[in-house]
């Protein structure tokens, strides 16, 4: 009986030492591992680089710089040693206008706490973090990180958008092409893990796991360096010299849609964009409404041109006087009527009574069609993330008045950037092109080229070319003749739309603008001036012409185009 | 000698595998020699890796710096300033020859 107490015992004994095992060796085993993988191994995260920007040149708009964040650590230190490591660091990260005891007294702030980790400063250049590591300093460390560089300081702001910090605390991008591009430019992090030894340092024969960062890919654009300075630094001197409140110029290549300048102020810095206020950040040219006035005639003029319901020099039989439409009296701007006024003289002399029989010819329906068609009510689809397109009203509910301002750019908003498209049409033969910014997307392996797209053919060609001839004269003979180039054949049209204001028009408020290209035979670049509010003149031939011609003379030295005559 | 003859062969053979064997064994002890040496010389390479590792990011670090320097100091507004201080300006007349 004492022996099977006793093999009872055993068994129970075994059985015991059995359900441990299995407990620790099974059971246990995933938590014991991960335990004692966290023991022997060490892994770091690899941040991918964010992809650079370049202009057409290759030369640098946005770039990274590697940048670094100081924390400590106070429950290393000692009373003592947290004063002498605050005021050793104090003086080599005191900014200027900043004092250093002031400084000390922060950091010692921060270390006060009974914390593992305080964040001290951000944005540490390698020189600076050098300097701090030369010092030896106990209970202190950093972060690797890195910020957004731009050599050409502020320029094309509302171009390239900002990098911010997104919503998980990595590094993401907002507007322009920045926000546009975010998923191409940042990239993949990647992880490093490797067995450590008790100095935890690597052990090389040990196991490695490599999975590699790739890094964000980079953006070749359309951009021209040397146009974009000089659009540039002529919008910033009309700005200032004609009092505006914005200012904005886009140039474009006609032919493939590429956009070759593009800026507008006020713009910020997006270095420094939590500075500025929140309305800065939108890019006027591509979010920005605005009703377009007279040089919207050309595009009227082009449709009714493109559907042989009139010639050149077909004459109005309606602008000896005011038009009465729905109770409404339709004036020229200068309250001067010619009789018998040709097509041409419509557009020379910017008449909108003349307009109002080009309106009525063309009939709402082929009307309606064309703005469509000339891409007015939808995005045009440029690479830029802020882009937005103001609505064109049901065909339906248009009436009679309705058709008539239209026909001379009242009563319509557009967009700059859809306005130019429409224009680019009548200098390139008839296409509505996509605009587009970028040019190429290139990573180690691949190069992706974004190629000029057609979205449809809007315009005979005839028509374009009957069209250009008014767009000449109309620079040679109109408003804007005292600023033409000489010798230059340059195709344009001036606009002069007054802003509504509580469902009036304020004649005291206007957006002057002006749109043209040239040389008009071979057209190099198609540009738009627009001022807002300008104070210094209301009218677009006073302001935003002499602002196009300033920029197309030097853009003729550029593309060195010599004069014609 | 019909029986010697044939003894003489069986001893030669029995000699063969002692000197293979002590090849084999000798080449096994230098193996594991130079393993354990070699791992432990290896296992001390990780601060020289490490360091390694460490001066290479350093060097990418300052090589992107130098790069964005460049590109700063040859920005067209860096240029158009450093051109006009030294007094140069955008020709106003141009004269085209044809």
């Amino acid at each position: 009986m004492r022996t099977f107490w006793i093999k009872g015992f055993f068994l129970l004994f075994f059985l015991a030492i059995l359900a441990r095992l299995y407990y620790w060796q099974v059971m246990m085993a995933p938590f014991l591992q991960s335990l004692a993988e966290d023991q022997y191994f060490t892994q770091a995260q690899v941040e991918a680089l964010r992809g650079n920007i370049y202009f057409s040149d290759n030369s640098i708009l946005a770039s990274s710089n590697p940048s670094f964040t100081i924390f400590g650590l106070p429950k290393t230190l000692s009373k003592d040693q947290k004063l002498e490591v605050s005021y050793k660091l104090a003086r080599i990260l005191v900014d200027e206008g900043e004092n250093i005891d002031d400084l000390a007294k922060n950091f010692i702030k921060r270390m006060e706490g009974d914390l593992f980790w305080v964040l001290l400063k951000k944005d540490l250049s390698l020189q600076k973090k050098k300097e701090i590591e030369n010092l030896k300093l106990p209970g202190i460390g950093f972060d690797k990180s890195s910020t957004r560089f731009y050599p050409e300081g502020s320029s094309s702001a509302h171009l390239l958008g900002f990098v911010g910090i997104g919503a998980k605390g990595a590094n993401k991008g907002y507007f322009g092409l920045e926000g546009y591009y975010d998923g191409e430019l940042k990239g993949v992090s990647g992880l490093i893990r490797h067995e450590k030894d008790a100095l935890g340092l690597p052990i090389l024969i040990g196991n490695f796991y490599n999975s590699e960062a790739k890094n964000g890919k980079d953006l070749s654009l359309n951009i021209d360096r040397s146009i974009q300075f000089i659009v540039e630094r002529s919008l910033k001197k009309g700005l200032e010299k004609y009092g505006a409140s914005a200012a904005s110029v886009v140039v474009m290549d006609p032919k493939t849609g590429a956009i070759l300048a593009l800026a507008s102020y006020p713009n910020y810095d997006p270095l420094r964009y939590f500075d500025f206020p929140k309305e800065y950040y939108k890019n006027s040219v591509v979010a920005n409404q605005y009703e377009p006035g007279s040089t919207f005639k050309v595009l009227v003029m082009a449709a009714v041109l493109s559907e042989n319901l009139v010639k050149p020099d077909t004459k109005c039989d309606i602008c000896s006087g005011p038009v009465s439409i729905g109770g409404f009296d339709i004036r020229t701007w200068d309250n001067k009527y010619r009789p018998d006024l040709t097509m041409t003289d419509i557009i020379i002399h910017s008449d909108n009574t003349g307009m109002v029989y080009v309106g009525k010819k063309l009939g709402l329906d082929k009307f309606y069609s064309y703005i469509s068609n000339f891409g007015f009510g939808n995005p045009t689809n440029i690479d830029l993330q802020d882009e937005s397109s103001p609505d064109i009203r049901i065909k339906k509910d248009w009436r009679e008045i309705d058709l008539a301002t239209t026909s001379f750019g009242q009563g319509i908003a557009v967009t700059p950037i859809q306005m130019i498209t429409a224009v680019s049409s009548i200098a390139n033969g008839g296409n509505l092109m996509e605009p587009h910014i970028v040019k190429e997307i290139k990573d180690n392996s691949s190069v992706f080229e974004i190629k000029p797209k057609i979205v449809r053919q809007v315009l005979k060609p005839e028509a374009t070319i009957a069209v250009k001839e008014m767009m000449v004269r109309a620079v040679e003979e109109g408003e804007a003749k005292f600023y033409r180039l000489k010798g230059f054949k340059v195709a344009g049209k001036t606009g002069t739309a007054q802003i509504p204001v509580a469902g009036h028009y304020d004649p005291n408020q206007t957006i002057a603008t002006f749109v043209g290209f040239a040389p008009a035979d071979n057209p190099k670049f198609v540009m738009l001036v627009k001022y807002d509010q300008p104070t210094a003149s209301i009218f677009g031939a006073e302001t935003a012409a002499p602002t196009f011609f300033e920029i197309a003379k030097e853009l003729f030295t550029y593309f060195r185009i010599a004069p014609t005559e | 000698m019909t029986i010697i003859k044939k003894f003489e062969p069986d001893n030669q053979k029995a000699k063969f595998p002692k000197k293979y064997i002590a090849v084999t064994l000798l080449s096994l002890f230098i193996l594991t020699v130079t393993e354990i040496w070699a791992s432990n010389t290896l296992v001390t390479y990780g601060d020289k890796f490490e360091n390694l590792s460490y001066l290479s990011k350093g060097l990418e670090m300052e090589n992107r710096i130098l790069e964005n320097d460049i590109a700063k100091h040859a920005s067209l507004d860096s240029i158009a300033s450093k051109s006009a201080s030294l007094g140069f300006y955008p020709s106003e007349s141009i004269q085209y020859i044809r």
